[in-house]
């Protein structure tokens, strides 16, 4: 009689416990979704501040052709990059060419202090800080997803919930870091 | 300090270890005080603990679930929109998104003292309050250490974290206020129901543990809420990666003496800087860790990095 009730109380234990790693790592799995879609929310209210910024800069700066030419083709590329790894390699062209044009600023004293210059600095601050933030909380939501789908014993539940690891959203040369080996 | 509880991660861990252990003390307490009553007593006396506990929960569960509302009103915070101060929105919205947490209510509690709190139920009912005097006088990396802090409380449920420590001090202040009673009115008349121990020692410290417990309570519950203040530092710093944000303007509360208007103890722990730990008596009594230690931390955290 006892030992039925052991028995019991051990393979209820067990279920629950099967149930709780697979939700968790279901949960995961939607909060990378999450985070991937806000990444890209972001770098949309980017792409959208760009023109104006080009517009503002062109106008007191408009020989500054090179800086000005490659935000505007980083910007094209960004917005129209498909998958993480593309995605990633263009916001970092375009994180690059935009901070090559704010150096450029620097230097017409003019510009720096027109009204639609310094009403854009704030927007442009704010939504660089939004854009890495929305990357940093996509890898720490990867880190912890790939952690439990390639540790025992919440491994073994990761085939049944179609769950696998997932690749870092790298924004400095993805090549020549070391990305974990995906397969989907 | 381990080299390992250098970084936000080891510090985390370590300040979500410790609440736990505390917490656990806080059972044990309970524990040894309705032995103690047991012992002194008699076992009919263990009646009284769902009494206590039932009062405690009635007392706490209120101001824990309408807590939004009530800290508003206690410290005459007024919620703004994003259109009264887009640049604050901005950094709250930073924030959130580091976090993975949903925008919170912002409001202003107009004071000369620079100070900040988070308070809420759950991540759908938080409110972030900011004195109008630290926003003038951080910047914007300064502000974007304190939303952090603050946002991290809401992380980690601390609201829950000091209601439960709130529920377990007050159901001990009240067991041991009626057996001290039921001691000194009751007690000595009945001695046949007293079936237990007569042992003098045993009775004795039972007698000991009723007195003191409501202290320790006391000096628990103040321990969890230093240890969820350095635990918001290390998730601050977790969503920022930036401890020096934080940690300037943990300075620049040092510098400045100036104190919240609303001194109310009820709700002192919630601000980032205490308006009443200045007056404690002892370290032990302090809601929150002393400003330079926590800076020291930061500092730590700088010098080291996480890759």
């Amino acid at each position: 009689m006892k030992s039925t009730i052991i028995l019991i109380a051990v393979l209820v234990l067990l279920v629950l416990w099967v149930v709780t790693s697979y939700n968790r790592l279901v949960r995961l799995n939607i909060s990378a979704d999450e985070a991937f879609a806000q990444i890209e929310v972001q770098l949309k209210r980017r792409a959208d501040l760009i023109p104006n910024l080009v517009e503002t800069v062109k106008g007191y700066a408009a020989h500054e052709k090179t800086t000005l030419d490659a935000v505007i083709s980083a910007r094209a590329k960004a917005t129209s990059a498909t998958g993480i790894a593309d995605v990633a390699a263009a916001d970092g062209q375009l994180t690059t060419a935009l901070r090559g044009l704010l150096a450029v600023a620097e230097s017409y004293p003019d510009l720096k202090a027109s009204a639609n210059f310094l009403a854009l600095q704030e927007e442009l601050s704010t939504t660089e800080n939004k854009v890495s933030f929305a990357r940093q909380f996509y890898n720490d939501t990867v880190r912890s997803l790939n952690q439990a789908v390639k540790s025992f014993p919440s491994s073994l539940f990761a085939g049944m919930a179609k769950v696998s690891a997932r690749a870092f959203y790298e924004v400095e040369n993805p090549t020549d870091r070391n990305v974990p080996n995906v397969k989907f | 300090m381990s080299s390992s509880a250098i970084n936000f991660r080891g510090l985390q861990s370590a300040n979500r270890r410790k609440t736990f252990g505390l917490l656990a003390g806080m059972g044990l307490l309970v524990w040894a005080v309705v032995y103690a009553a047991m012992t002194y007593l008699g076992k009919s006396t263990t009646m009284i603990v769902p009494v206590a506990v039932g009062f405690a929960l009635i007392s706490v569960w209120g101001s824990y679930y309408f807590s939004d509302s009530l800290v508003m009103t206690m410290t005459g915070a007024r919620i703004i929109e994003r259109e009264d101060n887009p640049a604050l929105f901005n950094l709250v919205e930073e924030v959130c998104l580091a976090a993975g947490l949903k925008l919170p209510k912002v409001a202003i509690v107009e004071d000369s003292a620079p100070n900040a709190f988070a308070t809420g139920r759950n991540p759908d009912h938080a409110v972030i309050a900011f004195t109008t005097r630290i926003l003038q006088v951080m910047d914007r990396d300064e502000l974007q250490g304190v939303i952090a802090h603050e946002m991290s409380h809401v992380a980690n449920r601390d609201t829950l974290v000091s209601a439960v420590a709130a529920t377990t001090a007050g159901a001990i202040a009240i067991l041991s206020d009626i057996l001290m009673r039921m001691m000194i009115f009751g007690g000595m008349s009945d001695r046949d129901d007293r079936e237990e121990n007569q042992n003098p020692i045993a009775l004795v410290i039972s007698l000991v543990v009723l007195i003191l417990a409501p202290l320790a309570a006391v000096l628990l519950k103040s321990a969890i809420s230093r240890k969820r203040e350095s635990l918001a530092d290390a998730t601050a710093v977790a969503f920022t990666r930036n401890p020096a944000g934080l940690r300037r303007a943990l300075e620049v509360l040092q510098s400045d003496t100036t104190v919240v208007a609303q001194k109310s103890n009820a709700v002192a722990h919630i601000w980032i800087e205490s308006p009443l730990d200045g007056k404690s008596v002892s370290k032990l009594f302090s809601t929150h860790p002393p400003l330079e230690e926590r800076i020291a931390i930061l500092r730590n955290m700088e010098a080291n990095p996480i890759a």
